[in-house]
């Protein structure tokens, strides 16, 4: 008779909590995310025509720290031996797994929403006033959904990633490198870039359209990656020595 | 000899570190990916007769397409693992130590074990370059053969491949130095490979102030000798962006090399 799914979620939302990197890393998402949109906003080179495409242009550099906190999540268990005490209090390696991701998903979610909402409240302060609020540059405000859901599932891809890896440095360059470099460079040189998890779930806020897929197929494309990796960290989890 | 065998001793160090093997390889793998994929469309391009549907037939332009990005993820990460590998701590139930402690044990002369771990990034980092750089260039060649239009000239090529070395060392000199005062390798590595991407902080505070081109990966970015239809406008010149970056990065060695040296370890 081990800990009900109820106290073992709460107990990894209590880790989290009591982490001070991963407050900073939240609250530094935040701030960055709402000095980006309203730096964008108040702009006048009129580039981004009103507070949700501003929004929407700071989720690319938002992406950043979530990605930061899917992975602190993970990586703090194996910094020290944390991990040991933990299975050694939750036995049941696929049970702890499961309450480590409902909490990450809880708390990248809030995070996400958060930082949308914050910005898009900047944005509308510091946009000029003369812009009329209508002129919206063809972004609409579901937009900010797909883009509150983008970000909550490339923070759990990250930490599905820093499981597998167990350190914080390598978990970090493989999702730096997946979303900022390898997408726009295999981009530029094959069409089939458009599988890569960041492009496939920008179609939740980006107001680009793609020949194959479409923003819910594109989203289903980023939860497959998401998934995949969690289901290869599941595995690993399960059958290694912590 | 005790420079030298400081030297000796990082060179050691870094090249047992799996992180930075990892990074390389990353960097050269990667790179390769991309020369192939780039080379192939170029050469598909030419043979079927539509050359618009690539930017150009040039075999160096496609061998080279991948080294700014690529390579400096190289260069920071070297830069990073180089030094924040001593910061890193052991599991708590042996000890918890850093390898710093007992690296200044055996090597007490602060000054000199920094000036031979700023050595060894600079090291390292030629040799990615050296081996990246024509490898890149040769395998781009070897796919596209005589079928495109070469359009960069020799002293061209040469000067590029240069002035992108003498960035990924600066870049990496510049990660080194923030690792080395933060003591920690997250900050510089998400702020430089992001500023080293088009999701850039520097390209993003140049939409807000045209200073922002005195930064140093936007001073020195001409380095990399792109067509000017092919980049953000606007910035300074490669010798002069690149002098402005070298200045950034020797203010940063030596206010970090001051903090190193007079701070609790």
């Amino acid at each position: 008779m081990g800990p009900t799914m109820r106290s073992l979620v709460l107990a990894e939302l209590s880790k989290l909590r009591s982490l001070p990197e991963a407050a900073i890393a939240a609250v530094a998402t935040v701030l960055l995310g709402s000095t980006i949109a309203a730096a964008l906003a108040a702009n006048d080179r009129n580039a981004y025509a009103g507070p949700v495409d501003a929004v929407l242009a700071s989720v690319p550099f938002v992406q950043l720290g979530i990605i930061l906190l899917g992975i602190l999540s993970a990586a703090h268990e194996y910094a020290g031996g944390q991990i040991h005490t933990s299975l050694a209090a939750a036995p049941n390696r696929m049970r702890f797994l499961a309450a480590k991701s409902a909490a990450v998903a809880l708390v990248v979610s809030f995070v996400s929403t958060l930082t949308v909402g914050a910005g898009l409240m900047v944005a509308a302060i510091t946009r000029p006033s003369q812009s009329a609020m209508a002129a919206s540059g063809g972004a609409v405000p579901s937009m900010l959904v797909g883009a509150v859901l983008y970000l909550a599932l490339i923070g759990l891809l990250a930490f599905a990633v820093a499981i597998l890896v167990r350190h914080l440095a390598p978990a970090l360059v493989v999702m730096l490198v997946l979303v900022l470099i390898a997408s726009p460079l295999v981009g530029a040189a094959s069409e089939h870039a458009r599988w890569l998890p960041d492009r496939a779930g920008g179609l939740l806020y980006l107001p680009d359209t793609d020949a194959v897929l479409s923003v819910a197929t594109g989203a289903a494309v980023l939860l497959g990656w998401v998934v995949a990796t969690w289901a290869a960290a599941a595995a690993t989890f399960a059958a290694r020595d912590a | 000899m005790r420079i030298g065998n400081y030297f000796l001793a990082e060179v050691g160090k870094s090249a047992t570190l799996p992180a930075g093997w990892a990074g390389m390889a990353v960097a050269l793998l990667g790179s390769l990916a991309i020369t192939v994929l780039n080379a192939f469309a170029v050469r598909h391009a030419a043979v079927d007769g539509t050359p618009e549907m690539v930017a150009g037939t040039s075999a160096f332009e496609a061998g080279f397409a991948a080294m700014p990005i690529v390579g400096v993820v190289a260069a920071v990460v070297i830069g990073v693992t180089t030094i924040g590998s001593e910061y890193t701590a052991d599991r708590a139930e042996s000890g918890g130590a850093r390898q710093i402690t007992a690296s200044l044990a055996a090597a007490p002369h602060r000054l000199s074990m920094f000036s031979a771990k700023a050595l060894v990034v600079i090291c390292f980092i030629v040799v990615a370059a050296a081996v990246a750089i024509p490898g890149n260039i040769a395998l781009s060649q070897a796919i596209i053969g005589d079928v495109g239009t070469e359009t960069v000239s020799t002293a061209d090529a040469v000067g590029r491949s240069l002035g992108t070395t003498l960035y990924w060392v600066l870049m990496g000199l510049l990660a080194f130095s923030i690792t080395a005062l933060a003591r920690s390798g997250v900050v510089p590595l998400i702020v430089l490979i992001a500023n080293g991407s088009v999701v850039s902080f520097s390209l993003l505070l140049t939409l807000v102030t045209p200073l922002a081109h005195w930064l140093p990966d936007m001073a020195g970015r001409q380095l990399f000798g792109f067509p000017s239809e092919l980049v953000v406008e606007g910035g300074l010149a490669p010798v002069p962006g690149a002098i402005v970056m070298a200045g950034w990065t020797v203010v940063m060695l030596v206010v970090s090399g001051i903090v190193f040296h007079r701070r609790d370890a």
